[in-house]
């Protein structure tokens, strides 16, 4: 029922989107997209907080599209392309209204270099801007290819979950290439947590003999995987796990991942 | 006559320079080396077999032991190319420095043979500068790595429409899997949404995958659409981001 009535949301919204005309578009458009249950930013009030300059012409919202993020969730998809057919702007939104991902388009690779404090400043700027929560904990601060990452992992209980999040990307002059947050479902915890040492002693016997462990036994919210170490389903809830760290006799580094009550393998990821 | 016919194989084989070449070391991540079952290999070989098609080049290459130094050579003078595997700086006599390099597969745990850019270079002599190459393993993304030369992309980021038709993607430090196959999945999919290269990277950076456990690194033109230029300009539907 509730499927039919989101899938009803989409359509009805789908029409409206397809049905405005493509001209300019001012921020004052609308504040919130809404149909039968659904009531989501639009993508114009999004653009006008990011200050993009929508006063120019040609600029267009596409039709709201449903897509499914990493973590297997259902979004709303807007779009706004400018007058050569050049995306400007993407949010994607929860099916309850939550921002989940702001993408802006072409921002500029810049010299210079914002300290660590002033990229925690500049991406709690961003979030409040958007009236999204902020995170609890400290962020981690790293930079790839000359942008800015400043990511709060998720934590749950005291344990982490990895690649669950708030992570904002920046420029290196500090200004917003794009922010996402992504929440993956939580199994219940199992009753009995097994000790950490039995959890190493799990692990020695599955990795080859000459294995060096390195780090751990340490908790984590994993998500599990088949005998071949693919994915379930993205949807399948991650699972309370002790993973531990090692190198085999060539220096790869391993890291497995034991259910944290059964102790049978949950999954298993390695670094060429 | 057998090694003729082996031969003739092996050219029929070998990508056209206008194709795409994938490679992946399946072996050093098996079950037998490894203890654990492990097709991430061909997961990231897949998605990258998936987009170098979609983009409309005609695709060569090998996952598993038929990965073999002597493959990877033949195929190195294509437009698009991707490999997965064991990366690191390693010794290149040609060029007497620790010049970057990765191993094949060549069906071995340990000890398999070692592909270092000098041998890529001599490979593509005379031939273009690479449209899109991606060295998904460790350390070919720092700046010590001479593969982006061997495949005629500098090692340089240019912002704006008059720069390169090339593109490089590789990793710095060490580089996990869980994270590149993330990473990998939503840098091919800006590229088949439409995406110029840059834009599309930008777009996977936005995906939550542990900044520990990835360093991504590009050279090369931030606004280069990569396309088999036999097959024009993939049909977007009309959209594009920059």
């Amino acid at each position: 029922m509730s499927n039919l009535r989101v899938s009803l949301a989409v359509v009805i919204t789908m029409f409206a989107a397809c049905g405005a005309p493509s001209t300019a578009i001012a921020p004052s458009h609308g504040a919130a997209v809404e149909g039968a249950g659904l009531n989501i930013r639009s993508i114009t009030t999004v653009a006008a907080a990011l200050n993009e300059p929508l006063a120019l012409s040609g600029i267009v919202a596409s039709p709201l599209t449903l897509v499914r993020s990493d973590s297997g969730e259902q979004r709303m998809r807007q779009v706004l392309t400018g007058a050569g057919g050049d995306e400007i702007l993407r949010i994607e939104s929860s099916l309850d209204g939550s921002l989940r991902l702001v993408a802006r388009s072409g921002v500029p690779l810049e010299g210079g270099e914002v300290t660590q404090s002033s990229a925690i400043a500049r991406a709690l700027r961003q979030l409040m801007r958007l009236g999204l929560e902020i995170p609890s904990g400290g962020p981690s601060v790293s930079t790839a290819a000359g942008r800015v990452i400043v990511a709060w992992t998720r934590q749950v209980r005291g344990v982490s979950v990895p690649d669950d999040g708030t992570r904002v990307v920046l420029n290196a002059a500090g200004a917003l290439v794009g922010l996402s947050i992504e929440e993956s479902p939580l199994a219940a915890p199992p009753a009995h947590i097994a000790q950490s040492d039995g959890a190493l002693r799990a692990a020695s016997l599955l990795l080859p003999s000459s294995t060096t462990i390195t780090e751990g036994p340490t908790l984590s919210w994993t998500k599990p995987t088949d005998v071949n170490g693919e994915v379930t389903s993205e949807r399948v809830p991650r699972r309370l796990a002790w993973c531990m760290r090692g190198t085999l006799h060539d220096g790869t580094a391993v890291e497995v991942q034991l259910d944290a009550g059964t102790l049978a393998l949950l999954g298993w990821d390695s670094a060429p | 006559m057998v090694g003729a016919v082996l031969l003739a194989a092996a050219i029929t084989l070998a990508p056209q320079p206008d194709g795409a070449a994938v490679f992946a070391n399946r072996t050093a991540f098996a079950e037998e080396c490894t203890g654990t079952a492990n097709t991430q290999p061909d997961r990231l070989a897949r998605q990258a077999r998936t987009t170098f098609a979609a983009l409309g080049w005609e695709v060569g290459g090998a996952v598993g032991p038929t990965f073999t130094r002597r493959s990877l050579l033949a195929s190195a003078g294509v437009a698009a190319f991707y490999v997965h595997s064991h990366g690191d700086l390693y010794w290149d006599p040609k060029s007497d420095s620790r010049a970057g390099g990765f191993r094949a597969d060549a069906g071995l745990c340990l000890g398999a043979p070692i592909v270092v850019p000098s041998e890529i270079a001599a490979m593509r002599r005379g031939v273009p500068a690479a449209s899109l190459v991606y060295i998904s393993t460790c350390h070919n993304g720092e700046r010590a790595s001479r593969l982006p030369a061997a495949f005629g992309i500098p090692q340089r980021k240019v912002f704006g429409p008059s720069g390169p038709e090339s593109f490089y993607v590789s990793y710095a430090g060490i580089a996990w899997q869980g994270a590149a196959i993330r990473f990998e999945r939503a840098f091919w999919r800006g590229l088949i949404e439409g995406a110029t290269a840059g834009a599309a990277f930008d777009r996977a950076l936005l995906v939550t995958y542990d900044p520990e456990h990835l360093t991504p690194e590009w050279w090369g033109g931030y606004h280069h659409l990569p396309h088999a230029p036999s097959s024009g300009l993939p049909d977007f539907g009309g959209q594009r981001y920059v």
